[in-house]
């Protein structure tokens, strides 16, 4: 019966296995899910069922609610950059790869012989090459390839181990066995994007995640640091190990970020390094702290730009000779990236034998070498067939347009060719529901006393083409988080509990310079933003009143502070009527969005959350996420100014009431403070020292805006129940030490933080910025504010003009001594002698 | 012959540099036609950190750092050497095919051989191109006994590369020289070696000095030398044979060897990398001066 009718009924009682159940089978990929139609594989069969008792649109929330916690979190490359448009590392799909506890083990295996092979290797390269002079490898793999660096030959290695930290990707072929694709030494990326999708699962998945026996990651990083602390002999409590990453331009950033938290190890770039003595230290505020152990995130040749030769901003000069001193633990030690050349692999069979007596045990992903003649003779039958590659650099652009036979055959050793790669499917979810995409997984090792030890679980790479999955960007891949099963209750572990403190040396209360740089500049321009818009919303709010513009004398008021801080252009076509709106109208509007303009809200706000990024490692993760939202101002160019300049003030307000709020009264709140502070008062005396004039020669109700612009409205209401009165208005902004807004507060503010600065000499006011910021607080206590009056215009023009400009030029310095003794920043310069030599004439 | 080299490198900076990291390839290499009788290094100010290794090469290297302030820094190197004749096969064209030798270095069956290919490959600052190995193939058709060609070949690079010390930097390429054809010797040097990596012959760079004699009836003037730099050849059953193409010479006994590497990037004499110091002023000064040899 239910052979002929094929729709209605019949399809109604057999209910379909599950909504990721397959139509048919596909003949060219191995299908991780199911064996057949409508019969999952055995160990999917819980997460498949869990996720068939949900309700679609559950499905879709969840599908969100993962997507929405990488956001938040700030697990994207680059959040703050939104003009080119790339987008999140690895995005995370809410199905898991399970992998079975059987197959985990063969893995688990494969992988730790391949570590251990590939260290001995690493160990022979950099020290006898004996594999090179007896022939186990061809001469081209090692003088021919840039992954082999010479300046690093000789160098022994902290607990004499070549390999730390290794990553392997690994696919699963139509056979059902695991197959490597690629290797990974010299700096190897995912680790923190696989722990950050184990953190977001077990949060959006609770329920399932821990009915299901998974093997935790957590060990495997408390595994990694042990063994670091034991290698490197660091007996200390608090050792210097820092995570050296390239910066905020790096695509993963978040991950080092991350990884920098979750192991306790400070995040640094380098310019946070230096080397002295042939040791490295890491820079901060009160001097140079040794650091014992470096985890690193930038690659082998971006390593040393002094012993390399290379045009790089991001390593530490002199590193190099600081490892060949053997002071210090890198992981991977520098040149550790000869792993990574795509050829090694080939040769891997035969070592494997040679060296360790067994047979390799996970498969290679096909691959031949045209280097040798039966590479060539493979690659020159079967071209059709095959992907060419580099042999050497995987980075290197094949470029075969031309006559691929041809260029292979001239320089066959710069070639590799591989077999078409047809790598596992497994379900995904998309917008459009469940799909089938194919991936591979990246597995994570680490050296530990005895040889290496395997995390258990990893990041599982997924494209929806071949092509894709076999790139290099993050930004184009989908990520899942790998679980392996066990068939034993898992013991719960976590290292969370120190995971939301901000990793730092505990040795002293200080700070790396780059770090306080920052965040003094974070505070300025989060300072310059809230004034600004302060001032436009006033503008805005006198416009959208009932009068005509020329008819309101405080606009004119404020309009002229905005020509003067050359936020609006001085000059104007008309100065009333129609035209005169209509032009205003466009300023206005310049001033909220031009992207060009250095005095624009739209750039401020880009500068708070470039400055943001900077030391987002420092700052709470409340914070950052609201600093992600004002993304927001720039993609509203049409709607009620007001509206918008008000929430995006509140978003301000409450980004730095965060920031502030987790940070402790260290140093890093200082410095962001100062910053506040410095802005602070400079935009104070700058308005009253224009707005003054106008004041006098104006309307009273100027005297209103003064003080609305200066956000003490409220307190001079509160304090003085009157009408608009100069000497008053003026000893709030200026002298009121209880009015957070005043020029004297801002002072007060300044002089107890320079107080609190790490000092060389014992001896207070020794240093000028101590001296300057007494001078500014004592010069505004003195000032003499009684019988102020307009009528007097040409006496108080007398004092208190000079008063203003005096604190300006006191300001400006004070900013300067503080970044001449705590953050210069240096430039470093190469140089090299030409040799010219002589021709004998 | 017996010399007594001074090289000093000095760098005055218009503000002051905090710190300062060297490498240095200053001390000559004993080789079977040079011995080594002394050399001494000075610098001013005094070096925090001094460390002194043998590189992949068997060049030693100075490296040091001055961590404190200084508004200049001075590095001097004395050296007194005795030369004599490297020996040479003669007559040239008794030397083997250079198709041979080629294939000699691809088989790599003896030691020598295998340490001798890595000269084979392009390294930084040389690269193989096209270009430049169809400029090497005039000095060699087919046959040429290897010595012949690169004798020839240094011989047109002589005659038609104008020497200009103002024509390159430090970064300039072969395909640049071979454009611009001309440069200084490190250009010629570098280009001599493609053209031979290009034929699969192995070449190598050497640094030295060699001494110079002034035009007949003039003073020979102190400091007037230079750091000089010239090519080395391999050949197989016999060793290497060192020829200076910015001169058009086998090397004689008036060189004297420093250091020897892939390309000017192994052996650069001075590099360094300076924080901070602003403006920098950089003087060179070299004398190679010839010693009365003691009568015995």
């Amino acid at each position: 019966m239910s052979n002929i009718d094929i729709n209605g009924a019949s399809s109604q009682k057999v209910k379909p296995v599950s909504i990721f159940d397959l139509e048919s089978l596909p003949a060219d990929a191995y299908c991780e899910a199911f064996s057949g139609k409508a019969q999952p594989r055995k160990h999917w069969q819980p997460i498949l069922n869990a996720l068939d008792a949900k309700a679609p649109d559950d499905l879709r929330e969840y599908h969100e609610k993962t997507r929405h916690m990488r956001h938040e979190d700030g697990a994207t490359i680059n959040p703050f950059d939104d003009s080119t448009g790339r987008a999140t590392s690895w995005a995370l799909d809410m199905i898991p790869l399970p992998i079975s506890e059987g197959e985990w083990a063969g893995i688990e295996e494969g992988v730790t012989q391949r570590a251990l092979l590939l260290e001995k290797i690493l160990a022979d390269t950099y020290g006898p090459q004996e594999l090179l002079k007896n022939g186990s490898i061809p001469a081209e793999l090692v003088f021919a390839n840039p992954n082999f660096l010479l300046s690093c030959h000789g160098i022994q290695p902290s607990g004499n181990r070549f390999l730390t930290f290794y990553a392997v990707d690994l696919y699963r072929g139509l056979d059902g066995r695991f197959k490597v694709l690629r290797d990974y030494a010299s700096n190897p990326a995912g680790l923190g994007y696989a722990l950050e999708n184990r953190i977001v699962m077990s949060r959006v998945f609770s329920e399932l995640y821990h009915k299901t026996q998974i093997r935790r990651l957590a060990p495997f990083f408390q595994t990694f640091h042990r063994a670091l602390i034991q290698r490197a002999s660091l007996r200390r409590e608090d050792p210097g190990i820092v995570l050296f990453s390239p910066g905020p331009d790096s695509r993963i950033y978040y991950e080092h970020a991350l990884l920098s938290r979750y192991l306790g190890y400070p995040l640094v770039e380098g310019q946070d390094l230096t080397v002295r003595n042939g040791k490295v230290f890491l820079k901060k505020l009160a001097g140079l702290e040794p650091v014992e152990a470096i985890f690193r995130h930038i690659p082998d040749l971006g390593s040393d730009p002094f012993a390399l030769r290379r045009e790089t901003a991001n390593g530490v000069a002199g590193l190099i000779q600081v490892c060949r001193e053997q002071n210090i633990d890198i992981v991977n030690p520098i040149g550790s990236g000869f792993v990574d050349t795509p050829i090694l692999k080939t040769f891997l069979p035969l070592l494997c034998r040679q060296m360790l007596g067994s047979d390799l045990l996970l498969e290679n992903h096909p691959s031949w070498w045209c280097g040798n003649s039966d590479g060539l003779k493979h690659a020159m039958a079967n071209l059709q067939d095959l992907t060419v590659g580099p042999a050497m650099d995987q980075s290197a652009v094949v470029d075969l347009y031309v006559d691929s036979m041809a260029e292979i055959r001239t320089n066959p050793s710069r070639y590799m060719v591989s077999g078409h790669l047809a790598p596992s499917l497994a379900p995904t979810w998309g917008a459009g529901g469940v799909s089938q995409c194919y991936n591979v997984i990246r597995v994570f090792a680490c050296a530990t006393e005895h040889g290496f030890s395997v995390m258990p679980g990893g990041l599982a790479i997924t494209a929806g083409d071949v092509e894709t999955l076999k790139g290099n960007s993050p930004e184009q891949q989908q990520s899942k988080d790998i679980w392996v099963l066990s068939d034993k209750p898992v013991e719960p572990f976590s290292m969370m509990d120190g995971f939301h403190a901000v990793a730092e040396f505990k040795r002293s209360n200080d700070l790396p310079s780059r770090v306080a740089d920052n965040l003094l500049w974070l505070g300025r321009y989060l300072e310059r933003a809230e004034g600004l818009i302060r001032l436009l919303r006033s503008v805005y709010r006198l416009l959208s009143g009932e009068d005509r513009p020329e008819d309101i004398p405080e606009l004119q008021f404020l309009l002229n502070i905005l020509r003067t801080k050359n936020i609006i252009p001085k000059n104007t076509a008309a100065d009333t009527g129609l035209m005169f709106y209509k032009e205003l109208q466009q300023q206005l509007r310049d001033a909220l969005y031009r992207k060009d303009k250095p005095e624009s809200v739209v750039f401020i706000l880009r500068r708070v959350q470039e400055t943001t990024r900077n030391v987002r490692d420092r700052l709470s993760a409340d914070s950052s996420r609201a600093i992600n939202r004002l993304e927001e101002f720039a993609h509203n160019p049409f709607s009620d100014p007001i509206e918008l300049l008000d929430k995006t003030l509140f978003t301000l307000s409450a980004f730095s009431g965060l920031a502030m709020e987790s940070m402790t009264r260290g140093l890093g709140w200082r410095f962001m403070d100062m910053g506040r502070r410095v802005e602070r008062a400079l935009n104070q005396a700058i308005l009253i020292r224009f707005g003054l004039p106008q004041v006098c020669s104006g309307s009273r109700n100027t005297l209103q805006s003064l003080l609305e612009v200066s956000d003490s409205l409220m307190t001079y209401r509160a304090r003085y129940k009157s009408t608009f009165q100069l000497a008053p208005v003026l000893d709030l902004l200026l002298a009121d030490e209880s009015n957070p807004k005043s020029l004297a507060f801002q002072f007060s503010q300044l002089a107890s933080h320079v107080e609190h600065l790490p000092r060389q000499s014992e001896r207070r006011f020794s240093c000028a910025e101590e001296r300057i910021a007494l001078k500014m607080l004592t010069t505004v206590r003195l000032l003499d504010l009684t019988g102020i009056e307009c009528g007097a215009q040409k006496s108080q023009d007398d004092t208190l003009t000079p008063f203003l400009e005096c604190m300006e030029a006191l300001l400006k310095e004070f900013g300067q001594q503080i970044s001449g003794h705590y953050l210069s920043r240096v430039p470093a310069t190469p140089h090299y002698t030409m040799i010219p030599g002589d021709r004998l004439v | 012959m017996k010399y007594r080299i001074i090289h000093n490198t000095s760098y005055k900076y218009s503000a002051p540099a905090s710190l300062s990291q060297n490498e240095l390839l200053l001390h000559p290499r004993r080789t079977p036609s040079q011995e080594v009788l002394s050399c001494q290094l000075s610098i001013v100010p005094k070096p925090q950190y001094l460390h002194c290794r043998t590189d992949y090469f068997g060049n030693t290297v100075h490296v040091f750092m001055v961590q404190h302030p200084h508004n200049e820094l001075a590095m001097s190197a004395t050296s007194i050497v005795r030369t004599s004749r490297p020996v040479i096969p003669e007559p040239n064209d008794a030397t083997a095919p250079y198709e041979i030798v080629a294939q000699r270095l691809a088989e790599r069956r003896q030691l020598i051989e295998l340490e001798a290919s890595q000269f084979v490959f392009a390294s930084p600052l040389v690269t193989v191109n096209a270009t430049a190995t169809d400029y090497a193939r005039q000095s060699f058709p087919p046959g040429t006994p290897v010595l012949v060609g690169a004798t020839d070949l240094v011989r047109r690079i002589f005659t038609e590369f104008a020497y200009d010390k103002n024509a390159s930097t430090v970064d300039t390429t072969v395909e640049q020289v071979l454009i611009n054809r001309k440069g200084v010797c490190q250009d010629f040097a570098h280009l001599a070696i493609s053209c031979l990596r290009g034929l699969g012959l192995a070449a190598r760079y050497v640094s030295g000095y060699m001494e110079t004699v002034p035009p007949p009836g003039k003073p020979k003037l102190v400091g007037a030398d230079a750091s000089h730099a010239w090519i080395s050849v391999f050949l197989p059953d016999f060793g290497w044979v060192d020829l200076d193409p910015t001169n058009n010479l086998i090397v004689n006994e008036s060189y004297i060897t420093v250091a020897w590497g892939r390309d000017y990037g192994d052996v650069a004499p001075v590099k360094g990398v300076v924080m901070g110091g602003g403006a920098h002023m950089l003087s060179v000064m070299v004398d190679v001066a010839r010693q009365e040899e003691a009568l015995v």
